[in-house]
């Protein structure tokens, strides 16, 4: 049996959007969907258990730091991180690659791997290879894994090195493919780079489309490039990516980005966004950002949306949270909630729209909320009159 | 609120309930009981959602002013009680002035003020500005207002001049309490100070004495100055000033003692009748990773009186913290995993030790109650003891 089986339920008949769904070794997950990210193996203070109780089907954890802690060998005798983190859900994890060169100044990249010093008392010069980081993602043993990539940021205009981490990336997907240990199990996704060129975009998608694979991800994406740029890219890729297959878009996760590219065809997302945020005391709702500590909320006996169907919102006020945002811990706890359940039901709502043919009505109602003026800007208006979808 | 208590003598074990209040006519605390300690009005680590994955009978949140000074505004706009402001409503609130988990720092008393660390700083309260935040909050318990800023190292001076500002603190709460229509319900405990001087307790308790009504219990306040020191306190050395109290305290009302007590030192003190505790040392000994793992049953298989998760060796100790225990962190979470999320600094490491100490620390007043139901409280005592005295030696 295939550990990843895809089906699209219903498409939008002016977009790109669809509703699927997608079953996993750990369960089904609705697309699209929003995957919140779990670190270190847990998610900012939530139990599993409530996670389960609020509905989450998937979330992200990290291969480069559940690499360097607790390690391989931790996560094999204790049967992966599943059963180590109480997590009966879906997992995926990224290659460790991007968050290496992220976090780490001295990362090289070669034919090999990413080579950098490591962290450790020994400070000894480690490499990370597409084979190595599928032996932990294997160890690690989520649903779905990723390639290691050679990331190039988007921001970088040589032309050339961009060709070349093209090229680099396809062929280190082939050796990822090769080490995969658990294919009945875990699902290889090979991602799309190309940063902003049109065509090394196009060759990118268009080699690792004749891969065997049940999944792609667009990467190299949501590093600082301009909106214009972004949206093209993810247009075109989900162009080239074949429809009956998911398309995960990596680190997006701001609201707008999302109802755009479900409008684009994307179907899974990530960002540490909106847990990060509720660290800072900062609540999402459909209007914007509400920063809880801002004098103006020390009376206000609101919830922080009297919509919202999460605890937090059924039992504290915003006068209550902003005395104790970033002063309790607890408070983080309970703004990650409340954030996790605005974007599960932003993402609800979009399946919804979709599924009823009213997915247009609910991009212009949707950005009418965020626009009472309607002074959108023009990336949104471009970007989903391309899908033919007009505001105003 | 009334409470009720059995028997009734001086300085002997006993059993009690707090029950019919009137906000909540359903719910009966039985005595000895440990109060929620609570830090801005969560018990920390966990919020009240998840505690309800603890436990889901009834309880009082201990709720120290220090953490809730920032709400003194706002709650004088707020319509309901503090325990709907913190969204624990079925919970009862008890209004306290120190928080017991900080050390109230020394020297910073002042004539007929009293200070509270809050996270901007020194705040004072007098006995008007303290009645306003407790009018305001409507707890269904509180501490009237009191200097207790004595240890067993107190000079005669401090103890003289805890004594002179209490007293006058008494008097004008008590006064207010009687004069307010929010507050007739509330649940009055005064606070006995006094250091450890036997005369200087002695003189406020007849004080008090003169004029008692609404006074529904009392707070032996006074003999630390709270913190993580007061786990270490020696029994010996707060016994006979406790003794010398409760000997002098109507027996029918309900006495309650502030602070991270260990357990042995919980049941001497419920030896010589102290009905209400609080879970503050859950807390502190979370903060140090430590949990407890001390028996509470003969049958609770542990050869260990607390473990602390950040040692490495439990880095691939797949067992629960305490096998055979029924807490949500036990059931489901092993030491390894716990280990992991401590050494990396994530938020859930904190909240599954809390949970495992604050549901043992559960059982363990449980357990005390059907011990002097059974009168077996002095079998349960020496175990604990000795299981503390080993402890203390392979330290
Ligand atoms: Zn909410
Ligand atoms: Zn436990």
């Amino acid at each position: 049996k295939s550990p990843l089986v895809f089906s699209i339920l219903t498409e939008c008949g002016t977009s790109k959007a669809r509703v699927s769904r997608m079953i996993l070794p750990h369960g089904p997950v609705d697309l699209p969907v929003f995957m919140p990210v779990g670190t270190q193996g847990t998610l900012k203070g939530m139990l599993p258990e409530q996670l389960e109780e609020l509905g989450l089907q998937i979330m992200l954890a990290n291969t480069y730091h559940l690499g360097t802690k607790p390690g391989t060998e931790i996560l094999q005798k204790a049967g992966g991180l599943h059963k180590f983190m109480n997590w009966n859900g879906c997992l995926l994890t990224d290659s460790g690659g991007f968050q290496m060169v992220s976090l780490l100044k001295l990362a090289e990249i070669t034919e090999d791997g990413v080579r950098f010093q490591s962290l450790n008392d020994q400070k000894a010069e480690v490499m990370l290879t597409p084979e190595h980081s599928i032996e932990i993602q294997n160890a690690i043993g989520a649903d779905i894994i990723m390639q290691l990539d050679d990331v190039v940021k988007t921001t970088n205009p040589d032309k050339e090195r961009i060709e070349e981490s093209v090229h680099r990336t396809t062929r280190w997907l082939d050796r990822c493919l090769k080490a995969h240990q658990n294919p009945d199990t875990q699902n290889i996704f090979p991602i799309v780079q190309g940063t902003l060129y049109e065509d090394l975009r196009e060759k990118s998608a268009k080699d690792h489309i004749e891969r065997d694979v049940r999944g792609f991800a667009i990467g190299g994406l949501s590093g600082g490039e301009s909106k214009d740029d972004f949206w093209k890219m993810v247009h075109l890729s989900t162009n080239i990516l074949p429809k009956n297959k998911p398309r995960y878009l990596m680190g997006v996760g701001f609201a707008e980005d999302l109802v755009v590219c479900c409008a684009l065809g994307v179907d899974m997302f990530d960002c540490v966004f909106p847990t990060r945020t509720a660290r800072f005391g900062c609540a999402l709702t459909r209007k914007g950002q509400l920063n809880l500590k801002k004098e103006q909320f020390k009376k206000d006996f609101r919830p922080i949306d009297e919509n919202c169907p999460c605890n937090t919102c059924k039992n504290y006020t915003r006068a209550y949270l902003s005395g104790i945002v970033t002063v309790l811990p607890v408070a983080c706890h309970l703004l990650t909630e409340h954030n996790i359940v605005f974007q599960m039901n932003l993402m609800k709502d979009i399946r919804q729209s979709i599924t009823k043919g009213k997915f247009p009505d609910f991009v212009r109602d949707f950005m009418l909320q965020v626009y009472p003026t309607k002074n959108y800007p023009s990336w949104i208006i471009d970007s989903l009159s391309a899908v033919n979808i007009k505001l105003k | 609120m009334k409470f009720y208590v059995e028997p009734l003598s001086k300085c002997t074990q006993r059993l009690g309930s707090l029950s019919e209040i009137e906000s909540k006519p359903t719910v009966n605390i039985k005595t000895p009981a440990v109060m929620l300690h609570t830090q801005g009005g969560q018990i920390p680590h966990i919020t009240h959602e998840v505690f309800k994955l603890v436990s889901r009978k009834s309880q009082i949140l201990q709720i120290p002013l220090a953490g809730m000074h920032t709400f003194k505004e706002a709650m004088q706009y707020y319509e309901g009680t503090i325990s709907s402001f913190i969204g624990s409503k079925d919970s009862l609130s008890c209004l306290t002035l120190q928080d017991p988990c900080n050390i109230t720092k020394q020297g910073h008393h002042s004539t007929l003020k009293v200070p509270i660390w809050t996270k901007n700083g020194k705040v004072y309260y007098d006995a008007k500005s303290y009645m306003d935040v407790v009018e305001s909050f409507k707890p269904d318990i509180y501490f009237l207002l009191s200097d207790g800023d004595t240890n067993i190292s107190s000079s005669e001076k401090r103890i003289a001049k805890s004594v002179s500002n209490t007293m006058n603190f008494y008097k004008e709460c008590l006064d207010r309490h009687r004069k307010s229509d929010a507050l007739k319900h509330s649940f009055v405990i005064a606070p006995i100070v006094g250091g450890y001087k036997q005369i200087s307790r002695e003189r406020y308790i007849s004080f008090i004495l003169e004029d008692m009504k609404n006074v529904d219990g009392f707070l032996i306040d006074g003999l630390h100055n709270n913190g993580p020191e007061a786990e270490f306190l020696e029994f010996n050395e707060i016994e006979p000033i406790v003794r010398c109290i409760l000997n002098k305290i109507p027996t029918e009302k309900l006495r309650v003692v502030q602070g991270c007590w260990n357990p042995v030192n919980i049941i001497n003190l419920v030896e010589l009748g102290i009905d209400l505790f609080d879970t503050s040392y859950c807390h502190i000994l979370t903060e140090r990773s430590a949990a407890m793992t001390f028996a509470i049953e003969i049958t609770d298989q542990t050869n260990t009186y607390e473990i602390n998760l950040r040692d490495s060796k439990y880095v691939d100790d797949f067992q629960p913290i305490l096998i055979g225990c029924e807490c949500l962190s036990c059931t489901k979470y092993s030491r390894a995993y716990i280990h992991h999320l401590l050494s990396v600094h994530e938020l859930l490491g904190p909240i599954l030790v809390m949970i495992h100490n604050v549901y043992h620390y559960l059982r363990f007043f449980e357990k005390i109650r059907s011990c002097i139901q059974n009168n077996t409280l002095q079998t349960l005592q020496l175990s604990i003891t000795e299981q503390f005295r080993n402890h203390q030696k392979t330290k």
